[in-house]
C-alpha cells in the first residue's frame, strides 16, 4: 500500500495537473466562436471607423507615386537639410533615393515611406500624450508599462490574426501592427524625458505661478525634447524593420519583394529591397537624430546663458 | 522499490527487444512533416503505421515544399514526402527521377485535389449566372476592392509561392485588369486565409486562389469555378503561365493545369518493399481529408492528434492499405 500511495504522489508530482483536454479544447473554441461572433456583428461598424486613416494613407501613397521623381529628390535633400542642417547629409539621402530608383525600387519605396509616415504620426499623437499622462500618475506608469512590455514581445501574428478578421487584408492591419510595434519607445521616452525634468526648474516655474498647462507646454515639454525626439527616431526605425511583416498582410511596399526573394532564394533582389529599407531607416535616423541633438545644443546655449 | 525497478528493467527489456526485431524487417529513416495540415495529418499516420506495423523508425522533419525537396534531391534527406506538390518542382524532380535519386510512391495519395480560382458559396448563390470564371470577369463591380472601390478585387497567391506567377500570367492572360480587376497580393499564407475567412464569415463576395484539399474548403465551402476555357496545352503552361511575366509576355487564357501530388521517396526507401507497397495503397478519398482538415481546424489538433482521430475513425479506410495482421498491430496500439 505505501507503494502504491507513493506512486500516487509521484505521478502528481511528474506530471503537472493540467486542465483536461476535452475542457481546453472546449475553452478556446469558445473564445474562437465569440470572437467570430463579435466579428460578425461589429466588423463592419470598425472597418468604417478606420476609413478615414485609409483613405487618408492611400492618398499620401497616390501623392507620392504622383509627384514627379525631381521634386521628390529636392524635398527629401530640402528635408534632410532642414533637419540636420548638413549638406553632407542632404546630399547622400538625395544620391540614396537616387540609386533606389535607379534600380527599379521608386514605387515601393514610396508606398513604404507613405506607411512609416502616416505609421509614425499616429504613433506621435498617440504615444506622445500617453507618455506626459504616464509622467504625471505613478498609477498610470504601474497600469501602462506592462502593456507596453506586452505589445513589444507578443508574437505579431497572435494578435494580427483577430484583426484581420475584423479588418481583412491590406492598409489598415499593416499600420495597426506597425504601431503596436513601434509606438512602446515613444511613449516610454517621452515618459522619461519629462520625469527627468529638473526639479529646481519646476519649482522656479511654479514660483513664477505659472499653471499646469503653462508648467506642461512652456517647461517639461521643451526640456523633455531631445528624450521625445530620441523616442520618435527610435519609432520610426522600429516602424521600418516592420516593413516586411506588414507586408505579410497585403500592404505594398519595399516588404512584398523582399517576401519573394526570402521564399525563392533571390540574393540580388533580397539585398536590393533590403538594403532600401535600410537606407531610409539610416536617413530617418541621422536627420531626426541631427535635429534632435541640435535641440539639445540650443536647451545648452540656454542654461549657459 | 526493487520491484518496480526490476519491472521497469523488464518493460525495458522488451522494447529493446522489439526494436532490435523490427529494424530487421525496416529500418530507421526520416520523414518529411510538412508545414500544412493535410501533410501533417499523412505524415503523422504514416508515421504510426509503419512504426506499429511495420517496425520501422521514423525521425520527422519539419520543412517546407521548396526547402524539403531541396534537400532530398541533393543529401538525400528527409527520405520521404508525404504530400508534394510536384508541378513546383517538375524540372528537378524528373532529372533527380531520370538519375534515379528520387521515386514516385504513389501518384495521386488524395483524390479530388487541385488549385484553381475559388468563390465564396454566397457570391454563386445571389448570382446563380455564373457558370465561369469569365461570367464572373465581367464584373468586377461586385467584389469590390477596399483600396480602390471602382476596381474588383482578385486575391492572387502570396509573394514568393509559385503560384504566384502562375497568377500573375493568368491575370494578364485574362485581361483582367482592362475588365476592371486589379491582382491584390495576400503577402502570406495567413493573409490570403484570412481575406477569404473574412469574405465567407461575413458572407461577402470574394474572387481568388486557393487549393483543396483545405480545411477553409471544406469549411466555408468554398466553390472551385469552371475557367470556361479548356487547359490550353503544356507548352503554355509550363513554358509561359508558370514561369511568370518577366520571362513570357504573351500567356493564353488557359484552365488551371491538373495538380499532380505524389508521395516522393528516396532510394533507401525503394529498397524496402513493405514500405513501398503501403504507400502505393495509401489513397485517400478527397472528401474525407477534407473532413478531417475541418476536424484539425475546429478542435485546433496538432498532427499527431489528427492523425490518432483519423485512425479510430476511419478504420475502413486504413485497414483497407495494410494486411490484417498489420492492421491488428496497429489498432492495439491506439
Amino acid at each position: 500500500m505505501p507503494q502504491f500511495y507513493g506512486a500516487i504522489m509521484f505521478e502528481f508530482f511528474t506530471d503537472f495537473p493540467d486542465m483536461s483536454r476535452r475542457d481546453l479544447r472546449d475553452f478556446k473554441l469558445a473564445v474562437d466562436g465569440a470572437f467570430r461572433d463579435f466579428s460578425r456583428e461589429n466588423g463592419e461598424a470598425i472597418e468604417s471607423f478606420f476609413d478615414p486613416l485609409l483613405w487618408f494613407l492611400i492618398w499620401l501613397e497616390k501623392l507620392l507615386v504622383a509627384t514627379p521623381w525631381p521634386v521628390i529628390l529636392i524635398v527629401v535633400g530640402g528635408l534632410a537639410y532642414l533637419g540636420s542642417r548638413s549638406w553632407k547629409l542632404a546630399l547622400g539621402s538625395m544620391l540614396s533615393f537616387a540609386l533606389i530608383g535607379y534600380f527599379g525600387m521608386w514605387e515601393d519605396t514610396m508606398s513604404t515611406i507613405a506607411l512609416i509616415s502616416v505609421a509614425t504620426l499616429l504613433c506621435i499623437l498617440i504615444g506622445m500624450p500617453l507618455g506626459i499622462w504616464m509622467a504625471k500618475s505613478d498609477r498610470v506608469q504601474a497600469v501602462i508599462t506592462p502593456i507596453l512590455d506586452v505589445m513589444q514581445t507578443i508574437p505579431i501574428f497572435v494578435y494580427l490574426l483577430p484583426v484581420l478578421m475584423l479588418l481583412g487584408i491590406g492598409k489598415v492591419p499593416g499600420l495597426i501592427a506597425v504601431c503596436v510595434y513601434a509606438m512602446p519607445p515613444m511613449v516610454r521616452l517621452t515618459n522619461l524625458g519629462i520625469r527627468l525634468v529638473d526639479r529646481d526648474v519646476l519649482e522656479a516655474a511654479n514660483a513664477f505661478g505659472a499653471n499646469d498647462k503653462q508648467k506642461l507646454f512652456g517647461v517639461q515639454i521643451p526640456l523633455a525634447l531631445p528624450n521625445i525626439f530620441a523616442g520618435i527616431n527610435q519609432t520610426i526605425m522600429m516602424a521600418l524593420a516592420m516593413v516586411v511583416i506588414a507586408s505579410m498582410i497585403g500592404v505594398r511596399g519595399l516588404g512584398i519583394p523582399v517576401l519573394q526573394a526570402i521564399q525563392n532564394q533571390y540574393l540580388a533582389l533580397g539585398f536590393m529591397n533590403g538594403l532600401a529599407i535600410v537606407g531610409l531607416a539610416i536617413i530617418f535616423d541621422r536627420v531626426s537624430q541631427k535635429y534632435g541633438k541640435r535641440l539639445q545644443e540650443h536647451r545648452g546655449g540656454h542654461d549657459h546663458g | 522499490m526493487k520491484k518496480l525497478l526490476i519491472s521497469a528493467m523488464i518493460v525495458a527489456g522488451t522494447a529493446f527487444g522489439i526494436s532490435g526485431q523490427a529494424q530487421a524487417a525496416c529500418g530507421e529513416f526520416q520523414m518529411s512533416d510538412m508545414n500544412w495540415p493535410s501533410a501533417t495529418l499523412m505524415a503523422n499516420v504514416d508515421k504510426i503505421i509503419l512504426e506499429e506495423g511495420y517496425g520501422c523508425k521514423i525521425e520527422m522533419i519539419p520543412g517546407a515544399t521548396t526547402a524539403t525537396f531541396a534537400t532530398m534531391n541533393e543529401k538525400g534527406e528527409p527520405h520521404v514526402a508525404a504530400e508534394l506538390w510536384t508541378n513546383a518542382v517538375s524540372v528537378e524532380l524528373e532529372k533527380a527521377m531520370g538519375e534515379g535519386r528520387l521515386h514516385s510512391a504513389v501518384r495521386g495519395p488524395i483524390t479530388e485535389l487541385g488549385e484553381g480560382w475559388w468563390v465564396t458559396p454566397g457570391t454563386l448563390k445571389r448570382h446563380p449566372e455564373f457558370k465561369t470564371v469569365l461570367d464572373i470577369l465581367e464584373r468586377p463591380d461586385l467584389f469590390p476592392d477596399k483600396e480602390d472601390p471602382s476596381k474588383g478585387a482578385f486575391i492572387g497567391c502570396p509573394a514568393g509561392w509559385g503560384c504566384q506567377l502562375s497568377n500573375q500570367q493568368l491575370f494578364k492572360a485574362f485581361e483582367m485588369e482592362k475588365k476592371g480587376w486589379v491582382l491584390v497580393d495576400p503577402g502570406s499564407q495567413a493573409g490570403l486565409d484570412a481575406s477569404m475567412a473574412k469574405a465567407a464569415q461575413r458572407d461577402e463576395n470574394w474572387l481568388g486562389y486557393y487549393w483543396s484539399p483545405t480545411a477553409p474548403v471544406g469549411k466555408y465551402e468554398m466553390q472551385l469555378m469552371d475557367f470556361g476555357v479548356p487547359f490550353a496545352g503544356a507548352e503554355n503552361w509550363d513554358g509561359c503561365i508558370a514561369v511568370g511575366p518577366e520571362k513570357c509576355a504573351d500567356p493564353k487564357p488557359s484552365a488551371w493545369t491538373e495538380s499532380v501530388v505524389q508521395t516522393i521517396v528516396t532510394t533507401e526507401i525503394k529498397g524496402m518493399p513493405d514500405v513501398m507497397t503501403y504507400f502505393g495503397k495509401r489513397i485517400y478519398p478527397g472528401p474525407i481529408m477534407n473532413g478531417m482538415l475541418v476536424y484539425m481546424e475546429e478542435n485546433q489538433a496538432t498532427g499527431p492528434d489528427a492523425a490518432l482521430e483519423f485512425l479510430e475513425k476511419h478504420e475502413a479506410i486504413w485497414t483497407k492499405w495494410v494486411s490484417a495482421d498489420v492492421a491488428a498491430k496497429v489498432k492495439k496500439s491506439l
